[in-house]
């Protein structure tokens, strides 16, 4: 049953969702997601933005049926997250990385691992081997295919369990802090498999993160700060609103902030700048007095 | 210093043993087992140890390696031996003294039970040297599937299996951490008796059991993600189909059987 409020582009819809999670004690918590509505379009790189507590994580629980909304409607291709008749087919449409690769990796060898979601779904052996295959390729990690996932750096680990998500040929990945863990060239590492999914093979991607300079690589960030969505914009409007980005204990990218500050003390630099090479372009400029080399 | 324990004592290889099928392994192990019982003088043993002495030729696991295995059972061969050589009296008498007899009857019945032991022992060890820790529970499932008629969960148990197999290298490095962690707090791990030693591991296990659950409980959102559902329809990337090798090996076992009752029939017993 498709909802009114969904269009046909839109893949996930919240509809004034709010979500708490269980107490220990008799005082409930309080809510964890304050009436949340957001419409992920298909095809989207959409960047979930907030500082830890913020409810970021709590959204990926929620798309995929994990968790119930405690009020409000979630609509995965327009199926109802509440139904739990249809549980597998959300899963089957959205999946989700998780922050910690070593606590995702189910099988002890790393081609069998990204077999274990198809191989849920009751699909044939060939089929499972080529789309193994593929999705290995896809992340970069063919050849450790007969590796043990333990002896696998935090970057190969995490794109081992981005493949065991895409051998389910989900619409959607969601990515749930997925580099938190990781040094700077796991991340590299993480941040171009998800380009590559996104751009080349049209998988709608939500990046969670706390990393700014990934964020700036989405088509669209949200940020959220205590379980409520604050700022939903492209990420040059949104990395504009440096006052709400600091008030949700955020911070901008680093060549945003050193160019607001230059701006500050006189230097004639131009608004949204965003990247390191937006930044040297803009520089160089300014040196140059406007005198390209 | 911790990682050096090695679970399972799987020696990868690419030999005629390593090649075969792990549920045909399993079956060719435990038949082999049996003959070994089944065999009842010196000339039907030797066709069982001779099977063993090729198996771990052409495994090329080193002698050095299966003798290690032994280590662990050394005492029960002794103490077996020296049971059947002072308590039997069947036979020739070879010393006496005092009230001990030494008799024929009691040495060959102590050298047959020790190499009967060793062999067992060679025979059960080859089975993990050879096949990987994954392979063998995949095999057991499958032997086990028909187990599924009467309701026993045979994919459930092969998960809970593999999933231990897989977390226990992860947990032997969080283990490494931990202690690191403590001793840097001053914790004293390597002195004192056995109680004080003891004591001192309570701050590491508690930790690694807390962590245990919480990556317990990440790991089941993870499977609950990728659509697990207690195994039911499941199907398995990696088919199994027996090879001639395994088919050979079935008849050499059968023979083997044969040639053994026959030994036993025409050579007399001496067990």
């Amino acid at each position: 049953m498709k909802s009114k409020t969904q269009n046909d582009n839109s893949l996930i819809v919240f509809n004034d969702v709010s979500y708490r999670y269980d107490s220990d004690t008799d005082t409930p918590l309080p809510l964890a997601l304050k009436h949340i509505n957001l419409d992920i379009k298909k095809g989207e790189f959409v960047a979930v933005l907030g500082h830890n507590g913020s409810g970021k994580s709590t959204l990926a629980k929620l798309a995929n049926a994990i968790f119930v909304p405690e009020s409000g409607k979630i609509f995965v291709n327009g199926m109802d997250t509440s139904d739990e008749s249809l549980e597998y087919d959300i899963r089957q449409t959205v999946g989700v990385v998780f922050q910690n690769p070593d606590n995702q990796l189910v099988a002890t060898i790393v081609e069998e691992d990204v077999a274990f979601g198809p191989e849920n779904l009751g699909i044939e052996p060939k089929e499972i081997r080529r789309r193994v295959d593929d999705a290995l390729k896809a992340v970069g990690m063919y050849e450790y295919r007969n590796h043990e996932p333990h002896k696998l750096s935090g970057g190969q680990k995490q794109r081992v369990a981005i493949a065991g998500i895409m051998a389910m040929q989900t619409d959607c990945i969601i990515l749930d802090e997925p580099t938190a863990m990781l040094d700077p060239k796991g991340r590299e590492e993480v941040m171009s498999s998800m380009q590559k999914l996104n751009k080349e093979m049209g998988i709608t991607v939500v990046l969670i993160t706390h990393y700014m300079d990934e964020a700036v690589k989405a088509d669209r960030v949200v940020v959220m700060n205590d379980g409520q969505i604050v700022l939903d914009g492209t990420p040059r409007q949104v990395f504009a609103q440096e006052e709400i980005i600091e008030n949700a204990g955020l911070e901008l990218p680093d060549s945003a902030k050193l160019a607001n500050a230059l701006r500050r003390q006189g230097i004639n630099l131009p608004e949204g700048i965003l990247t390191p090479d937006e930044f040297v372009e803009a520089f160089k400029f300014f040196v140059l007095g406007g005198n390209s080399v | 210093m911790i990682k050096d324990i090695t679970i399972g004592q799987y020696f990868p290889g690419n030999s005629f043993v390593h090649k075969l099928d792990p549920r045909a392994k399993l079956i060719i192990t435990f038949a082999a087992i049996i003959e070994i019982f089944v065999c009842k003088n010196f000339l039907s043993l030797a066709v069982i140890v001779l099977f063993t002495a090729v198996a771990v030729i052409v495994s090329r696991i080193s002698l050095k390696v299966m003798l290690k295995g032994l280590k662990m059972i050394y005492f029960l061969i002794v103490l077996m031996s020296a049971l059947q050589i002072f308590y039997n009296e069947d036979g020739d008498i070879l010393v006496e003294w005092w009230k001990i007899k030494i008799t024929t009857g009691g040495v060959y019945t102590a050298i047959f039970m020790a190499v009967r032991i060793i062999t067992l022992i060679f025979i059960s060890s080859l089975l993990t040297y050879t096949t990987s820790p994954t392979a063998l529970t995949d095999g057991i499932e499958r032997i086990l599937s028909p187990l599924k008629l009467i309701k026993v969960p045979v994919d459930t148990l092969a998960m809970m299996m593999s999933i231990a197999l897989r977390f226990i290298p992860t947990l032997i490095d969080e283990i490494d951490k931990i202690m690191s962690a403590q001793k840097a707090r001053g914790a004293d791990l390597e002195t004192g008796g056995i109680v004080k030693r003891a004591k001192a591991l309570i701050p590491i296990f508690i930790p690694l059991f807390v962590n245990s659950f919480r990556r317990a409980y990440e790991l089941a959102f993870a499977m609950e993600c990728r659509c697990y559902n207690g195994g039911n329809h499941r199907t398995r990337m990696k088919q199994m189909k027996l090879s001639w090798r395994d088919w050979v090996m079935f008849v050499i076992l059968a023979v083997m059987l044969a040639g053994i009752i026959l030994l036993n029939h025409f050579f007399g017993e001496i067990i």
